[in-house]
């Protein structure tokens, strides 16, 4: 039932009072989150606006708001001019298997963090959170090296595969997750002869919903937009993932870039990005609250 | 047995998803780059060990378009396979790096990124081919090289690296703006006496109108001749001392705190803050957006810049036209020329195969070729060169050819590729001029501290 306190015939001046009040309050609060909004989205409008620009007209000052003639072509030319479909499938494939990587080794470390005590577990927990603090070129080299001599250049493998393996943010986040799960549940679990595997499948992983899709979500991101790595092990055009693929756009230093083309890769690359929040958005939100807050 | 139930597991867990990683990779499964290719099996008449070397290159039309003439090279060469490699401007650098560091050194490149000749060359990443052209026979002649082209990558007398492309610094100018303020165009005529630097202020005054409303002002030259540091060699001053040129790009001096250094980028800075006849960076910045160049937007009458913003011409918005650049007290130099080197790395594990491919592409056929395929990339080769003068429309062939020779007569190679670290000296000077450009400092203020850290960096 509703919570709003029903106002009898003697209260009515002042709920109005201050209903004028917040009212008055809340409009400017509105005005100032539309201005905002506005003021964010405008990017987001250039972005659209330019993609739909012609060549000369990117040149002309002042810049022009709305195209003058809308190049509903530019969408199609992207594709002739660039492998964009290939790249698209590309960055799609890495991006699904990294997530898929990523969900399944973090959440089987970050439990194992979680559920079970051993000697030097904190030591080895320790261990696992220090190589955040290394940055990607210092590991960058000897890993080169390492999937050099694996025979993985120019292969998707050296992609995908560190995903396999976990990464530790993924695994803290998680383990934090896991460890608010209540005891019982497991004991339950033990008591009715569930394996340890089975326990992690089928209690631990259904309640964890918001903190998988949280990770899934940050997962896909850092790998859709990933371009030093493509660049490092990808040197085949077809195996190009799309960062790849638009940073190339701007790589001479004697033309004038296509920025009217890069803004159509740009609109279609935020696609997935936007689906995928989109879908998971309540997962996603709930899932900051909860592993912010337990 | 609770934790051999957990260590079964998690083996089983572990084999299963290595098993599952490599399937779905299994279709992708490389060939390393630079092996030798063994025959296809059953296929005996392979045996004649046909070897692979890759070309290394940017990831941008103008410079894949080598892609192209792969298949007719490797029809003429049986024996040699080519593959290219490729990355985005910005990441040229660090790809490469770690490809030599990680055995994986491609065969033939060139100075794409930011670093220089002089910068491989002090790495020790590059290959003496004296060897190789002795054996070969080679002569720059007989490709129609000019000699003293072939001397800006020789260090003493060892050759390590073959021109390809010869960039000139050139003034283009908006023949629109011009005919509004009824200015006679520049001269293209490099031996034309009256076209000084003072001349050119004096148009630029004609064609400078400053207002309140950005979009209505506009300025008469944009003269950013080559980087920062080069620019006083344009009115006879040497900031770097001569020893630089001869021993592989580490000068033992240099006078960015001498008095001719100071007045020469008094000069220039005066343009924009005493004459106002040119942008400051933050007005370019605003009116050319990303583009980064005011004077493609058609606010700027005159600028100076390299021959490539030839090959993006015809996208302008307005008529443009070449010409000479001005006389600056420099009887020699005037022009910056920038040649592209075809270089082979230490790496390589055919050299003699990638000379092979460097020499295809410096042949009088394929300069020609090149020049249509990358879109005007200018030929060394003299003979292509005539092609390339006619290669873009609305500007007159006439116009281009004295521009270009006038331009190597009075040309000094650039000193991005002759001086070592000159990435890191590069972005000192950017950072440390900044504020005479907005006005906060003065020249004479801020060139001692640069001097002090050129020598610095030089000195790493």
């Amino acid at each position: 039932m509703s919570t709003i306190p029903t106002a009898g015939p003697g209260a009515s001046p002042s709920v109005n009072k201050r209903r004028r009040k917040i009212d008055a309050f809340s409009i400017a609060s509105f005005i100032a989150l539309v201005v905002t909004t506005f003021l964010m989205l405008l990017p987001l409008f250039f972005m659209v606006s330019t993609s739909l620009k012609s060549k000369k007209e990117l040149l002309t000052f002042p810049p022009t708001f709305l195209p003058e003639s809308w190049q509903w072509s530019n969408y199609r030319e992207i594709f002739d001019t660039l492998n964009f479909g290939q790249m698209y499938m590309n960055s799609l494939i890495i991006g699904i298997l990294t997530v898929v990587g990523t969900l399944f080794s973090s959440a089987l470390a970050g439990y194992g963090f979680a559920r079970y005590r051993g000697k030097g577990s904190n030591l080895w927990f320790m261990l696992m959170l220090s190589t955040m603090m290394l940055p990607y070129p210092a590991i960058m080299i000897p890993q080169f090296i390492l999937f050099s001599k694996l025979n993985w250049i120019d292969t998707f493998l050296p992609l995908i595969v560190p995903a396999f393996f976990g990464s530790a943010y993924n695994i803290f986040l998680l383990r934090q997750f896991f460890s608010t799960l209540p005891d019982e549940l497991f004991d339950a679990g033990r008591i009715d002869g569930c394996s340890e595997f089975r326990m992690w499948r089928q209690i631990a992983l259904p309640l964890s919903g918001p903190a998988l899709a949280t990770v899934a979500i940050f997962a896909f991101i850092y790998s859709w937009n990933d371009l030093l790595t493509p660049v490092l092990y990808l040197s085949s055009s077809d195996k190009f993932t799309l960062p790849v693929g638009m940073s190339s756009f701007t790589s001479s230093r004697f033309r004038i870039p296509p920025w009217h083309l890069l803004m159509v890769a740009s609109v279609l690359a935020m696609l997935p990005i936007v689906t995928l929040f989109a879908i998971a958005q309540k997962r996603f939100v709930e899932g900051i609250v909860l592993t912010g807050i337990k | 047995m609770k934790t051999i139930g957990i260590k079964k597991s998690f083996t089983l867990l572990l084999a299963t998803s290595m098993l599952v990683v490599l399937a779905l990779s299994g279709c992708s499964g490389g060939k390393s780059a630079g092996d030798v290719v063994p025959g296809n099996d059953g296929d005996s008449a392979n045996s004649g060990g046909q070897v692979t070397i890759t070309h290394y290159t940017i990831d941008s039309e103008d410079r894949t378009f080598i892609e192209k003439l792969v298949p007719d090279f490797e029809a003429q060469h049986p024996n040699i396979k080519v593959k290219i490699e490729k990355a985005p401007y910005e990441q040229f650098d660090s790809k490469l790096q770690t490809l030599i560091a990680g055995g994986k050194s491609p065969d033939v490149t060139s100075h794409y990124g930011y670093g220089g000749f002089a910068e491989y060359y002090n790495k020790d990443m590059l290959l003496d081919m004296n060897d190789i052209i002795k054996e070969d026979g080679f002569k720059a002649s007989d490709y129609n090289i000019p000699d003293d082209l072939m001397k800006i990558y020789t260090v003493k007398d060892q050759v390590y690296g073959i021109p390809v492309n010869m960039y000139v610094s050139l003034m283009l100018y908006n023949k629109d703006m011009f005919d509004a303020a009824n200015v006679p165009y520049p001269p293209s005529d490099y031996e034309d006496k009256s076209w000084t630097f003072d001349k050119m202020v004096e148009d630029a005054k004609q064609m400078t109108h400053v207002s309140n409303d950005i979009a209505k002002t506009q300025y008469g030259v944009d003269f950013t001749w080559s980087e920062r540091d080069m620019r006083p060699l344009y009115f006879g001053a040497e900031p770097y001392s001569q020893d630089t040129w001869t021993n592989g790009g580490v000068p033992s001096e240099t006078h960015f705190d001498s008095p001719e250094v100071i007045a020469a980028y008094n000069k220039l800075f005066n343009l924009i803050l005493k004459d106002k006849v040119s942008p400051t960076t933050e007005w370019s910045k605003s009116v050319a957006g990303q583009n980064g160049d005011a004077f493609v937007t058609g606010k700027v009458g005159m600028t100076v810049s390299g021959s490539w913003s030839l090959a993006g011409s015809n996208d302008f918005p307005f008529k443009v036209g070449v010409a000479a650049v001005p006389a600056g007290g420099n009887d020699k130099v005037r022009s910056v020329l920038f040649v592209d080197p075809l270089l082979i790395l230490k790496g390589s594990k055919h050299p003699k195969e990638a000379f092979e491919w460097i020499k295809y592409l410096v042949s009088d056929e394929i300069q020609e070729k090149s020049i249509e395929l990358s879109g005007g990339n200018p030929p060394v080769n003299t003979k292509a060169a005539e092609t390339y003068y006619k290669h873009f429309d609305g500007i007159d062939a006439a116009d281009v050819k004295k521009v270009y020779e006038g331009a190597v007569e009075y040309g000094f190679e650039s000193y991005n590729h002759l001086i070592t670290h000159y990435s890191q000296i590069n972005d000192m000077f950017i950072n440390e001029m900044q504020p005479i450009d907005t006005g906060h400092s003065t020249v004479e203020e801020v060139m001692p501290t640069i001097q002090k850290k050129v020598m610095e960096i030089i000195k790493r």
